[in-house]
């Protein structure tokens, strides 16, 4: 061991000059004058120095960090560390617990976007905790004082500290002269001053200390408020990179299928189910062995795949209700008998004499030829038995008529017969069900084995097209259906440029929500250049939406579609297998009777797709229907048909009226209602002109809203039902519509779409309204699909639109506005910081 | 000479409340405090007093005073502002928005906003959990305060008076340095010089009776001070983070139906506090058992695995701390010092 102490060394005396390293000495250090003038006792010379780091340095000082925090961890678990160590351990705490708050949250969380936040939200908190300090504290004043306030050293253990941590002990000597008196040109310091460097340092300190003390003041607001809206901000490109990386994640499932299959590992099932046909070979199928198989079989099975081979497999596995008797059951009768009785006291003696032993109850059963044999019926069994311990009852009584436990025992002996439920085996004849007459034979566990594999593949080989429908077409947060309706609805309502005041005013009900969306489109209808850019932009956004869902759609051929494909073969092949072991049920289950049932296991993957697009894409045709009609009303183009001649003008009021609002509105079962409007039974019949409409596109109504009396529902007007119908879906589209639809191909698709509608919706039966139909034949269709043909209502989507918009709106607003003032006051802070009066004759102040 | 650390003298600084100051101060020299409730109530207070008040006002003024104690005492500022700040971004934008979306809204705004405060509090409560058995084991109190005189430099030239401030520290809050001086007894009191470094001396194993108790006790007292400092690091945080776990658990929304602090409306308030106390049971259940219905089995284990992280860390963090291995060698002196080795003695 090896102590010293360099001072009591040299206040012993001077040091000899043999001790003396020249190599090592400072330069133009004079030991003598040193020593002389006693100025020698004084803390060694520093090796610190100033860090000045690049953004290049700063992954090599990430990897310097980190290694320190690692050894810092190394000593503090030895009790060894010291101060600084102990400090940055304390920052390693902290982020890993906010770490963990992130890691926890996120398994909480249930879409990527959501759960990707946990962590952005992490990031951001200790980018912004970082960032704020730099940008808004040290940049302004470096940039108008050229003091570096966040300026680090390295002290001469190579510990990393803020060098004006503690104003009572800042490093100057690690400042030149030159660099002091740069710094000090910069912050306008005279040059003739005395004690100029001291001077600087002093001004140096003072704007360091206020704006240290300017962070801790504005780092509480300004680290929640930045996080927070680094997160708002991030959220739209996040938001569109995981709908990449998920569109992309939902190809390769197709692109590579047999390799994802092949994750799923199905196997498990066949080796324990051959496990349990191994274990039972040649052994009577019991009812708990057939659930067992059965279980194994549709385990995660689609409920009408596994109805169809458990239909099948009653049939192939004979389970026909016949039991064996053998030593076995003879045990259980009179473990039963004893159970019965075990309630009553009785002696060992009594019980042995009461309880038939096995060799009685053959006896008895043989006598009646009911030992040998298959059964299904056990009755006579019953009876022996019952006969069996009624002889041996009265028996004991005869031994001791007096004994009071004979009447129990009769009793005990009913209820043991008989069972207690209605409906219910008793114990007894429970007794004798345990050997079933069917064997496990060789060629079932085959048949099974076969099953089992066809199955496991299917359930691998659905496993990963379910998860490809979900990822493009699910009715949840964050699949690619969603994401394109969010896309495109945002596009169509900003193109409509709705005010922050009707924003404001139409988040708050849906029916102003539907009053502000009217008049924005019935302005847009009037003026054909907005009308012309609106379709443009929806046009633009129903061409992208049908770009990215082009390959989910299942009209296409299976050759183009592989989803589609791939759903085929894996039905077939599975079909096959159970068609070549005569298994129906299951092979209809799976792809319907001559592969063409529309409510097959294998319809209902094209159908669930199918019928997600269908309600998405008719939500935004229903917007552009809405929009066209509203063009046709106010450009009187193309109502003419509906609204003719020899139509009174005020049924064409009301007739417009009803069209705009039931697109605007409407939901299945107003049209299922045929409709209900208070109308005027005695309208006008001398006016027959055409409707009129102003420049803001609303209907200047003569007659309709202007007769405030005997207004009601004309429930046999069913011309009128018809007018309304094709004024919506019949009369053709306006030709301005027309020419946007064009050239994107959505033309026919569109047409297509109100053909549809108007035969459904004008052709679905009521019955208080029989003959209210468009044609001739009731048009049969399932509520479903009038559903999804309807999609939302238009004023719908606007409130819902307006609500999010003002939420964000307001959020943004709120805290931007929070942000901004704490930026401008930390800013402009600095501008008043370091200001001192020049020592003596200079008493020019120094900014 | 030795160069002061500054010759400046800002005649422009001069703080009214110096003298306030003045009327406070009832310390002459550094003192020990006793660590009870009482008094770390009372150094609490006077450090968040002086953290959103004097030191601000001395720090924004430039004052040569201000010092890295006052600096680490305003950290207290953003904790506390950033807190409220953090509440207020996910709720006060909640009253203008329409009624069904502030419903959904205040859902995850108020548990935002316990989040927040259960971490404020398992944070501080969890040092507790490494303080308490570590000086129950050790007799080691870590968090043993005193009161610092802290003599200032002159603002101007006449200024001779009230140029000292209270500064409150702890013993062992430098391992580098631990105030020694301030576990000493005071002689003049009847006390003996060591009785405290008897006591853990002691309670250590180390004897009874020593000649220098504190030498002895001293390389313990620090090691201990260092690993306890480890372990309160990373259980406190991790305690602090299941604290927000246990905030986001679904019985909550119980409890933030009939939540109020109007503690003037009797049966309201019981209420509610009846309400709080059933919802955190109900919650730490919850945290603990998982969501049972959940198909993720991280999600079902995911509360387990916080709270046993936590936990463990404490638990590990204590049983590290109060296995000493710097305890003196009880050898024979004379074989400490190897007699083959060179060694210098002072």
């Amino acid at each position: 061991m090896r102590t010293s102490n360099l001072i009591q060394s040299y206040i012993q005396g001077y040091p000899s000059s043999d001790r003396y390293n020249a190599d090592k000495a400072v330069k133009d250090f004079d030991v003598n004058k040193e020593l002389a003038n006693r100025t020698f006792i004084k803390p060694l010379p520093s090796n610190g120095k100033l860090i000045r780091n690049s953004i290049f340095d700063i992954p090599s000082q990430i990897r310097k960090d980190i290694l320190y925090d690692c050894d810092a961890f190394r000593h503090a678990a030895k009790g060894e560390a010291n101060d600084h160590e102990l400090g940055r351990l304390n920052d390693v705490g902290m982020k890993l617990g906010s770490l963990a708050i992130a890691s926890y949250l996120f398994t909480k969380k249930q879409t990527p976007m959501t759960k990707l936040f946990e962590f952005i939200g992490f990031g951001t908190f200790f980018a912004a905790m970082d960032l704020w300090p730099k940008l808004f504290i040290q940049l302004p004043a470096y940039l108008i004082h050229g003091v570096n306030v966040r300026q680090q050293y390295e002290d001469s253990f190579g510990r990393k500290k803020m060098f004006y941590q503690d104003h009572q002990f800042i490093p100057w000597d690690l400042y030149s002269d030159k660099e002091i008196n740069k710094i000090g040109d910069r912050l306008h310091v005279p040059k003739d001053i005395p004690n100029r460097r001291e001077f600087i340092q002093e001004k140096m300190r003072k704007i360091a200390l206020q704006n240290n003390t300017l962070w801790m003041l504005t780092a509480g607001f300004a680290t929640p408020v930045m996080s927070a809206l680094m997160c708002n901000i991030l959220e739209e490109p996040v938001s569109k990179y995981l709908s990449k990386v998920k569109s992309q994640k939902a190809d390769k499932l197709m692109s590579g299928f047999p390799d994802e299959v092949k994750k799923y590992k199905f196997e498990e099932n066949k080796r324990a189910l051959q496990q349990i046909l191994n274990e039972n070979a040649g052994k009577p199928i019991t009812p708990e062995l057939y659930e067992t198989i059965t279980m194994n079989l549709t385990d995660e099975l689609d409920y009408m795949i596994s109805n169809g081979i458990l239909k099948d497999l009653r049939n192939k596995i004979p389970l026909d209700g016949k039991y064996n008797l053998s030593e076995t059951n003879l045990s259980d009768i009179s473990d039963a008998v004893r159970k019965a009785y075990s309630g009553i006291n009785l002696s060992e003696e009594e019980l042995t004499k009461l309880v038939p032993d096995n060799q009685a109850i053959i006896d008895a059963l043989n006598s009646r030829g009911l030992f040998n044999g298959d059964f299904s019926d056990f009755s006579e069994h019953s009876k022996v038995i019952q006969n069996l311990l009624e002889n041996r009852i009265e028996e004991l009584s005869k031994e001791n008529p007096d004994n009071p436990v004979i009447k129990k025992l009769k009793f005990n002996l009913k209820q043991l017969i008989h069972s207690k439920e209605f409906g219910a085996d008793s114990e007894l004849f429970q007794s004798f069900k345990h050997i079933s007459s069917s064997v496990l034979t060789d060629d079932m566990a085959r048949m099974l084995i076969k099953i089992s594999e066809a199955v496991n593949k299917l359930k691998a080989e659905t496993t990963v097209l379910e998860e490809y429908s979900f990822l493009k077409a699910a009715q949840a947060p964050e699949t690619g259906l969603a994401d394109s309706w969010n896309e495109v609805e945002k596009d169509i309502f900003k193109a409509m440029k709705f005010t922050p005041e009707e924003i404001k005013k139409g988040r708050l009900d849906r029916e102003l929500a539907g009053e502000i969306l009217r008049s924005k489109l019935e302005a847009i209808a009037a003026d054909k250049t907005a009308y012309a850019e609106f379709v443009e932009v929806v046009q633009k956004g129903l061409s992208s939406m049908h770009d990215g869902m082009s390959r989910i759609d299942m009209t296409q051929d299976a050759t183009k579609n592989s989803y589609k494909s791939h759903v085929d073969e894996s039905f077939k092949a599975a079909a096959e297998v159970f068609k070549s072991l005569g298994m129906e049920n299951a092979v209809d289950s799976l792809i319907g009777f001559g592969d063409k049932n529309a409510t097959s296991a294998k319809a209902l993957m094209f159908e669930f797709i199918e019928d997600r697009k269908l309600g998405v894409k008719s939500s935004f045709y229903r917007l552009l229907s809405l929009a066209d009609l509203y063009h046709r009303v106010a450009t009187g183009t193309n109502i003419s048909e509906t609204l003719h001649s020899k139509m009174p003008r005020e049924i064409k009021e009301e007739c417009v009226e009803l069209a705009k609002s039931l697109m605007l509105e409407g939901h299945t079962s107003d049209f299922a209602v045929k409709f209900w409007q208070r109308r005027n039974p005695e309208p006008n019949r001398d006016d027959f002109s055409d409707i009129e409409v102003g420049a803001d596109g609303k209907v200047k109504n003569k007659y309709y809203g202007n007769v405030p009396e005997h207004k009601v529902e004309l429930a046999n007007d069913r011309e009128y039902f018809k007018s309304v119908m094709k004024l919506m879906y019949k009369e053709d589209i306006h030709p301005d519509t027309v020419v946007r639809l064009t050239n994107s191909g959505l033309l026919d698709d569109f047409r297509n779409y109100r053909t549809q509608a108007f035969e459904v919706l004008g052709g679905d039966e009521y019955f208080a309204k029989s003959h209210h139909l468009v044609g001739f034949a009731p048009n049969k269709s399932t509520s479903l699909f009038r559903f999804l043909l309807m999609g939302a209502a238009s004023d719908e989507m606007a409130y819902k639109h307006f609500n999010n918009v003002f939420n964000s709106k307001k959020w943004f607003s709120m805290f931007g506005k929070l942000g901004a003032a704490l930026v401008a006051v930390t800013v402009g802070a600095q501008f008043f910081f370091g200001r001192m009066k020049l020592p003596k004759n200079h008493t020019q102040e120094v900014k | 000479m030795i160069s002061p650390i500054s010759n400046y003298n800002g005649k422009t600084l001069s703080f009214g409340s110096d003298k306030k100051e003045e009327k406070n101060v009832s310390y002459t020299r550094d003192t020990l405090l006793k660590n009870n409730f009482v008094t770390r109530t009372r150094i609490g207070l006077d450090k968040l007093t002086k953290a959103f008040t004097l030191y601000p006002a001395k720090g924004l003024a430039g004052n040569k005073n201000s010092n890295f104690y006052e600096f680490l005492t305003m950290g207290n500022v953003p904790y506390i502002i950033g807190s409220l700040t953090l509440m207020s971004v996910f709720n006060s934008a909640n009253k203008h928005f329409s009624p069904f979306s502030r419903v959904n809204a205040a859902k995850i705004g108020n548990k935002m906003a316990l989040g927040v405060i259960l971490y404020g509090v398992f944070k501080s409560v969890s040092k507790s959990f490494v303080n308490l058995p570590v000086k129950w084991l050790t007799g080691i109190d870590t968090e043993l305060p005193y009161a610092k005189v802290n003599y200032l430099l002159q603002e101007n030239p006449e200024d001779y008076n009230n140029l000292t401030s209270i500064e409150y520290h702890k013993v062992g809050e430098s391992v580098d340095f631990p105030r020694w001086d301030q576990l000493y007894g005071n002689p003049q009191k009847g006390e003996s010089v060591n009785w405290r470094y008897d006591k853990i001396a002691q309670k250590n194993g180390l004897g009874q009776n020593l000649n220098d108790s504190d030498q002895e006790v001293k390389p313990i007292y620090k090691e201990v001070l260092v690993k306890s400092n480890l372990a309160k690091s990373f259980s406190s945080f991790l305690w602090a983070a299941t604290g927000v776990a246990l905030a986001f658990q679904k019985p909550w929304e119980d409890y933030f139906k009939v939540a109020t602090f109007k503690f003037w409306k009797g049966k309201e308030f019981l209420h509610s506090l009846k309400i709080f106390g059933e919802s955190f049971v109900k919650s730490a259940y919850e945290l603990i058992n998982g969501d049972k219905k959940s198909l993720s089995k991280l999600e079902r284990h995911s509360g387990k695995i916080l709270a046993g992280t936590a936990l463990a860390s404490t638990v590990i963090g204590v049983i590290n701390t109060v296995h000493l291995t710097k305890k003196p060698n009880k050898q024979n002196p004379k074989k400490v010092i190897s007699p083959k080795k060179e060694s210098v003695v002072c």
